[in-house]
Formats: C-alpha cells, structure tokens, sequence
C-alpha cells in the first residue's frame, strides 16, 4: 500500500495509533502529554540533516484521510504539524542567515497543504453540526457590498456589541455607496476599461489562432476549438492574413 | 486564485509528475512578484504585479536555471504551440524518431516537457556541448539529448512487430482507455516506468522516510460521528467545561 503522509514530532516516530493510547481520561487534561524532550533544539532539524542537499519526505495529509480521523486524533494531528512548520521555519531562517541552501523547501508546502486540508475538513464537520442543530453554516458571514468608489467586493462581517444604526464610529468608516457625477464619471470609464481589456485579450487570441493555423496546417481543430472557445475559427481561416496573397478558386 | 489556476495550467501534469513535487511548491517557486500594493486604504487593496509569461524550455520550473531564464527583465520572442487534446507519450514509451540525424532509430523516452509538446529520448538525438570553458581549462564535452516535437518527430512503436505505427485512444469492454495501434489493432500498454517518480519506482516499493505516517495508521478509522462541533468534542475529551453565556452581539 502507498499511505504515507508526513508527520512528525520530538518523540521520533509518534504515530496516530500510539497517540490514541493517551485518549484515556479527561485527568489527562492536567498532565502534560508530551515531554519536552530537546528544550528549544526542538525548533531545528535533526542534527544529521543539517547542510544535507536534500531531506526526503512523503506526501501531505489528503482531505479523505483525514475525514477517516476522530477529532481528537486531528486536534493531536496539528500541533504535530504545527511544530514541524516552526521548525521549518526556523531552518529556513538559519539557513538564510548563514547564507546556505535550505534542503527541500517543499517539506513547507507539504506540511501547510496538510494544515490546510485539516482545517478544511474540520469546517466540514462543524458546518454539519450547525446546519443540522440550527439551519445555517455557522462560519462568519459575509455579503457583496458596494464600496465609496462604487466598486463592489465581498465584505467579511464582523461582531459589535450594538447594532448598525447606533454605531457612529462604524458608519463614519464604511460609508455606503452614494452614486454621484464623480463616482459615475470614473465607473463609467472602468468599465471601459474592462471591456476594452476583454476585447484586446479577445483579439489577441484570434492572432494566435491565425499564427497556430499558418504554421500547423494538419492541427487538430476539435483541440483548437477547445482551447480557444472564445475564437470564431472559421472566420480565422477565412482571414486575409491566414489563406496568403492570392485568391481562393 | 484565477491566475494561479492560468500560471498552474501552464506547467503540464506529465512535465511535473516525475519530480513527485506539490503544485503549492511549484508555484511558489516560479512565481515572480514585481510589485505588491503596501497595506492601508488603497484604491486597489490586493493589486500584485507578477510575470505572467513564462519561457518553458528544457528546465524545470522549480530549478535556478529556470528563474535565471526567467529572470525580471528577460522578455522571450512568443513560441506557438499546436494544442493538443489528449497527452498520449509517457516515460518508458518505444518510439521511433522521424526527423534529423537519428531518424529511423527507435529509443526510450526520457523526459517530457509537455509545454512545449517535447519528449527527449534516450541516447538519440543528442548534440556535443562544451561546459566549463575557462582560463586554463578547455573544457569538457557532454552528450546532451534535444528535445523532439511529439506531434511530428515521434511516432510510438507497435509492440507486436516492433515497427512504427499511428495510435488512437479507445476503449476497452472494461471501460478502460488505452492506446491502439490503427496499423496492426494491438493495445500499445503505458509502461510501467510512466508512475515513477524521483522518490520511488513504483508506489508499491516506495521506502518510507522516518517522518512518515505508517499507511495502516493512515488508514485506520477512528471517527465517530457525534451530534458535536470540533471544539465541543475536542473539549469534552478533554475535561474542559464551558458555562459561561456569550453577550447578544451584532454581525454587520
């Protein structure tokens, strides 16, 4: 089988299952579970992997190994790989700082591709549980708001302790959108903008199509047409520049 | 994200499989930021500026050759590249080449640099160049493999009869999807060298590093569903006990 993910700790080789035998009782709360067993070394690397070309690992977490795993197991699983990035981290910055190559820098991305996909899924979980407790997500909400140059962007909301409409230092801050000449005379010329910057990508793509024609003749036109939905490729073969100096019989 | 995606497409599956390298790592090592709008009010918060086109030849993305080809400043004359829909030359593939000096010979392929619609086969194709030339050094020759247009410059070679034959992707009963032969009807099969990658030969006889998870504990379950949010079961288990009754608030 071809499972492996990467995953480490200052206890050496700490798996899922051996962490599973601290779940015993909530007077674990108490005791510290993990021995602090190098004091502040634990921010570095093994010491055998210092000035090393390259440092092997696996792959990261996937979203389906992880929804596998109870949420005792992911709370366990990210501090272990909170720990692996701070020492990455700190490696890298040594190694920076001494001027010297840090070994494989995707061990980063491996282990925040992992972070990442924890978190994911234990929004998933969470999302479930207020979904089906209250009717709603239970995440932060957010909506599409118009800002003062009458651009619009999603808005992330926040917690107050009193409402809109009481709230003076807010609505001082984040005006709404009053549409006035300026505003409109700017909008007007953005969205020209825009457009213009579509049709050049538009006409850009067409050059190429005639370029791609005129130097592949046998090309495959089901894969052209893929490529470039937006381009009208009969009208490109019909084009002056594509069929040449002479008149078609 | 958009451009992410854009830059990402860019890179083909088949040039980046045998690396073994995440798509995270890949574009953080390509990418070239000119410009970053500073934090504050601005008129546009997140603006970046980055290199959007990228010269792709024989290096990797991820390597220093790659970014000294790339470098701020190095703009490159555009290069046409005939589209193709499905990518059907693999690591390992006989091919027989049909242009330049070893035309007529049949070889391995080597490496694929699927943005260029390239293959390098092995031992053919090569050219002489001179590296290291310096005062008191001549230098030394290497043999270096050019790269060859899948499109007109290879063809795949017929297993049955060891001759070169067009192909066509089709279906077997089983709803598997192989390379046929047109000339002869034989399945040409994707060797087994096209899932090898620089960590291992085969997923199966890959060694496992001493960070790694055991693929048991990786699979094992331990989940139980529970009427409880992640914080409540982390909490619960933990013998933490929450009473205290959030203030009335306002989300705008």
């Amino acid at each position: 089988m071809f499972k492996l993910a990467s995953l480490s700790s200052s206890l050496g080789k700490l798996t899922l299952s051996s962490l599973n035998n601290y779940k015993n009782a909530p007077l674990v709360r108490c005791l510290s579970v993990s021995v602090p067993q190098r004091g502040l070394m634990e921010f570095f690397d093994d010491e055998k992997n210092w000035g090393a070309t390259e440092v092997k690992s696996g792959r990261s977490w996937k979203k389906e190994e992880l929804r596998l795993k109870s949420n005792t197991d992911l709370h366990k699983l990210w501090y272990v790989l909170l720990k692996e990035r701070n020492m990455l981290l700190t490696m890298e910055q040594e190694a920076n700082d001494q001027t010297q190559l840090f070994p494989s820098p995707e061990r980063l991305d491996k282990v925040e591709e992992s972070m990442e996909n924890l978190e994911a899924v234990v929004r998933e979980r969470n999302v479930a549980y207020h979904q089906l407790e209250r009717g709603e997500t239970g995440e932060r909400p957010g909506r599409v708001r118009t800002g003062p140059f009458g651009l619009k962007s999603y808005h992330k909301m926040c917690q107050y302790l009193i409402p809109q409409h009481l709230n003076k230092k807010h609505r001082e801050t984040h005006e709404e959108y009053r549409p006035n000449k300026d505003t409109e005379d700017f909008l007007l010329k953005y969205r020209e903008k825009l457009y213009l910057t579509k049709k050049r990508k538009q006409r850009r793509n067409f050059n190429h199509v005639i370029g791609l024609l005129n130097r592949f003749p046998n090309m495959d036109m089901q894969a052209l047409k893929e490529q470039y939905p937006d381009v009208d490729i009969e009208k490109a073969k019909a084009s002056r520049r594509h069929r040449g100096h002479f008149v078609p019989k | 994200m958009r451009l992410t995606q854009f830059l990402l497409s860019k890179v083909g599956k088949y040039s980046k499989d045998y690396s073994n390298l995440p798509d995270r790592y890949i574009k953080r090592a390509m990418e070239q930021v000119e410009w970053r709008n500073p934090k504050g009010i601005q008129y546009k918060p997140n603006a970046v500026a980055k290199r959007t086109k990228y010269k792709f030849a024989m290096h990797r993305p991820w390597t220093s050759q790659f970014r000294e080809e790339n470098a701020p400043g190095v703009h490159h004359a555009k290069v046409f590249v005939e589209p193709i829909r499905k990518w059907s030359f693999f690591r390992g593939d006989r091919v027989e080449i049909l242009a330049g000096k070893d035309k007529g010979k049949q070889g391995i392929v080597k490496q694929i640099i699927q943005e260029r619609n390239w293959v390098t086969v092995e031992g053919l194709n090569c050219v002489l160049e001179k590296v290291g030339e310096r005062k008191g050094f001549e230098g030394a020759y290497l043999q270096v493999e050019k790269p060859l247009l899948v499109t007109e410059q290879v063809a795949l070679v017929d297993p049955s009869d060891l001759q070169a034959t067009p192909f066509e992707w089709r279906f077997t009963e089983d709803g598997e999807e192989v390379r046929v032969s047109t000339r002869t009807g034989r399945i040409i099969p994707v060797p087994a060298t096209a899932e090898e990658t620089i960590d291992y030969k085969t997923k199966g006889t890959y060694k496992e590093q001493p960070k790694d998870t055991a693929a048991n504990d990786v699979t094992q379950i331990t989940f139980e569903p529970k009427l409880q949010t992640f914080e409540m079961d982390v909490m619960n288990s933990m013998g933490i006990k929450e009473d205290r009754v959030p203030p009335k608030y306002y989300w705008y």
